[in-house]
């Protein structure tokens, strides 16, 4: 009863990958899919195992001791020159803030601590996620922070993408605001959501041949509309880039629960047009060589503070940096301990304020 | 590759020659629907002629498709806006096959279907017995990000069926997403992975789409009901009990037609009234 795909037709449906723009990094990569084991199970028709391109060196590095609990916090802070800091589930959960983070962020710059902030949340731009710690009393530059919305825009820079082209968005405010930012001409966005489509015979729908990269991320204004514009212009306007802001498959938008992710608007593409994103955000080290390039810091001087395993943890370790997993987020102590999790920081914690009330302890 | 005697590494062009040759040595005709019989809402050229001419050789017809959307009580209404007569009982669409799954499992009746797709699924899986929730409807559902909002689901729901669905949005992509990560041994079933629909002549993106997204957030892999997966054929052999040699699948794709009937040891025949527009190398 079990579907053997016939090798040959499958190969002959490997559709190709590759893009006109060249970009200045490599691709590589294997995410990692779970595959939950069924008779039944048909996987992706034109892959064998899903994977996307990751930009920057990735390895899948499986850690052979298991996580530490952070015991010395002097030694870590001692050891790193900057700290990377996720927010969804470490600085704040939903909008609300975590206990203890003003104070812990205060220890750290006292000690002449870079502090960054990366985020895999599309929804804002840089400008706006300033806002939002300020709202919440932290004192934190938009220069300091980098979330996934910004990292599109940033990659299209870094491969000279052309003013005249133009760039599809299934996302929000906050890439669009970036995309602006940086000089690009975008379509889609909130806005179409509204718009629907009436299949009857003889409706065509037209897109615009101009654009030349979709760029996907979180989307709450999904819908048929925004998919399939998405993938006519990928399929038909030649060499247009398919760019994902991020894959997560859930994230805390709230504090109460999980939301269903980016992941599931760039798998939706990925359904549609049978081919891979390039993906900007975590665990994609885009941003992490974008960062040290910019401001100049040695990757091993770097900890990664982050509550994700799969995107978090795996960005610091695929950068070669120090990573401190928080259990204040998504992950559980079961779920760093279960067999079937290959991935372990060099360290986790409750929270990120255990950085200042260990370094206290210890005085 | 399979044992009817014949050379089958290459594909054959079929000819006047070899076309009696094919009708004679077989007992069943599948045919899959879209791209094949009709494309969006208009007839493809000949099929009624062909249709008869099959029926009055005796030869048993059959229709796979993997589109959704319609069940099969309402494919037999578009076959007969077409002058086509065909029996309910000789359609297999995917949202039928998702409703014959979910009976072959034993699927408990107390337990709910949250569905992310269209009519068809919803009527096949209420003749059945099942109760939906889902659908269409929900197509209207908007969500609140705030902390005052929690996203309720229904605890009961013991199964998502995900197909070829217009009115996708956030709200069902949530409330799947919950249902398969947080109700204990609910089911991903996807109707199938198509990446193209045929809603109009025009392409459009097919329930790969949807299967996709769900997959995305959950992180797990659908059981696939349709084509190119064996279940609809065990199904179809077990209530026709033809050998799968004596059967020829007529479709478009494929990844989906050619390899279902490979699949099982069928005859196999492409046309070229899809997307495949010219010989495949």
């Amino acid at each position: 009863m079990v579907t053997r795909a016939s090798s040959s037709i499958v190969a002959s449906l490997n559709l190709s990958l590759k893009t006109t723009f060249a970009p200045k990094f490599q691709n590589l990569g294997f995410l990692g899919h779970r595959i939950s084991a069924s008779p039944l199970v048909f996987p992706c028709s034109n892959n064998s195992k899903c994977c996307s391109r990751m930009l920057g060196s990735f390895k899948f590095s499986v850690k052979a001791a298991s996580a530490e609990p952070l015991k010395d916090a002097n030694e870590l802070i001692n050891s790193v020159e900057t700290f990377i800091f996720d927010c969804d589930g470490v600085i704040w959960k939903g909008d609300n803030l975590i206990e203890g983070v003003p104070e812990t962020l205060d220890m750290l710059r006292s000690k002449g601590k870079r502090l960054v902030f990366v985020t895999n949340n599309s929804t804002k731009s840089r400008k706006q996620y300033g806002k939002k710690f300020e709202t919440l009393g932290l004192a934190v530059n938009e220069e300091e922070i980098f979330a996934s919305s910004f990292a599109a825009s940033a990659y299209l820079q870094s491969i000279d993408f052309p003013k005249d082209k133009k760039v599809y968005v299934i996302g929000e405010d906050g890439i669009l605001k970036e995309l602006e930012l940086a000089g690009f001409q975008y379509l889609g966005g909130p806005d179409d959501g509204n718009k629907k489509i009436e299949l009857k015979p003889g409706f065509y729908m037209e897109h615009d041949e101009n654009v030349g990269a979709v760029v996907v991320g979180f989307d709450r204004y999904f819908n048929y509309y925004k998919v399939q514009y998405g993938t006519l212009c990928i399929r038909e306007n030649p060499g247009c880039l398919f760019i994902a802001t991020n894959r997560d498959a859930v994230t805390h938008l709230t504090d109460a629960q999980e939301w269903a992710g980016g992941g599931s608007m760039v798998g939706a593409i990925r359904g549609s047009t049978q081919k891979e994103p390039v993906v900007v955000g975590k665990p994609s080290t885009f941003m992490m060589d974008y960062l040290s390039k910019k401001f100049n810091i040695l990757k091993s001087q770097i900890c990664m503070v982050g509550d994700r395993l799969d995107t978090d943890v795996l960005f610091g370790q695929n950068g070669g940096c120090k990573s401190l997993l928080v259990l204040s987020g998504v992950t559980n102590l079961s779920m760093l301990r279960s067999p079937e999790n290959p991935i372990q920081p060099d360290f986790y914690t409750s929270k990120v304020s255990d950085l200042l009330s260990l370094t206290a302890a210890s005085v | 590759m399979d044992d009817t005697g014949t050379d089958d590494s290459r594909p054959q062009f079929l000819s006047s020659q070899n076309a009696e040759f094919l009708i004679n040595s077989v007992d069943a005709f599948l045919f899959d629907c879209d791209g094949v019989i009709w494309k969006g809402d208009t007839l493809i050229d000949g099929v009624p002629e062909t249709l008869e001419m099959l029926r009055s050789k005796g030869k048993k017809l059959v229709f796979v498709t993997n589109n959704s959307t319609k069940s099969r009580k309402q494919y037999a209404k578009k076959f007969q806006t077409f002058g086509i007569s065909v029996n309910e009982e000789e359609i297999f669409s995917s949202s039928f096959a998702a409703a014959a799954y979910l009976k072959s499992i034993n699927f408990p009746k107390e337990k709910k279907v949250y569905v992310i797709g269209e009519e068809g699924i919803l009527e096949e899986l209420e003749l059945v017995g099942y109760t939906c929730l889902g659908g269409p409807e929900d197509g209207n559902k908007r969500i609140q990000l705030n902390s005052n909002f929690f996203f309720e689901h229904d605890k009961d729901v013991g199964a998502v069926v995900v197909g070829l669905d217009q009115y996708i949005n956030y709200y069902k992509l949530q409330y799947g997403t919950l249902c398969i990560r947080e109700n204990s041994g609910c089911l991903f079933i996807a109707t199938n992975r198509d990446a193209i629909g045929h809603l109009t002549s025009q392409e459009w993106p097919g329930a790969g789409t949807m299967v996709a997204a769900i997959c995305g957030s959950t992180q797990k892999e659908p059981i696939v009901v349709g084509k190119p997966s064996t279940f609809m054929m065990d199904f179809l052999l077990e209530r026709f009990q033809i050998d799968t040699p004596k059967m020829c699948m007529v479709g478009d794709r494929l990844d989906t037609d050619i390899l279902f009937g490979k699949n099982a040891g069928c005859k196999t025949l492409l046309v070229f009234s899809g997307p495949h527009k010219q010989h495949p190398t």
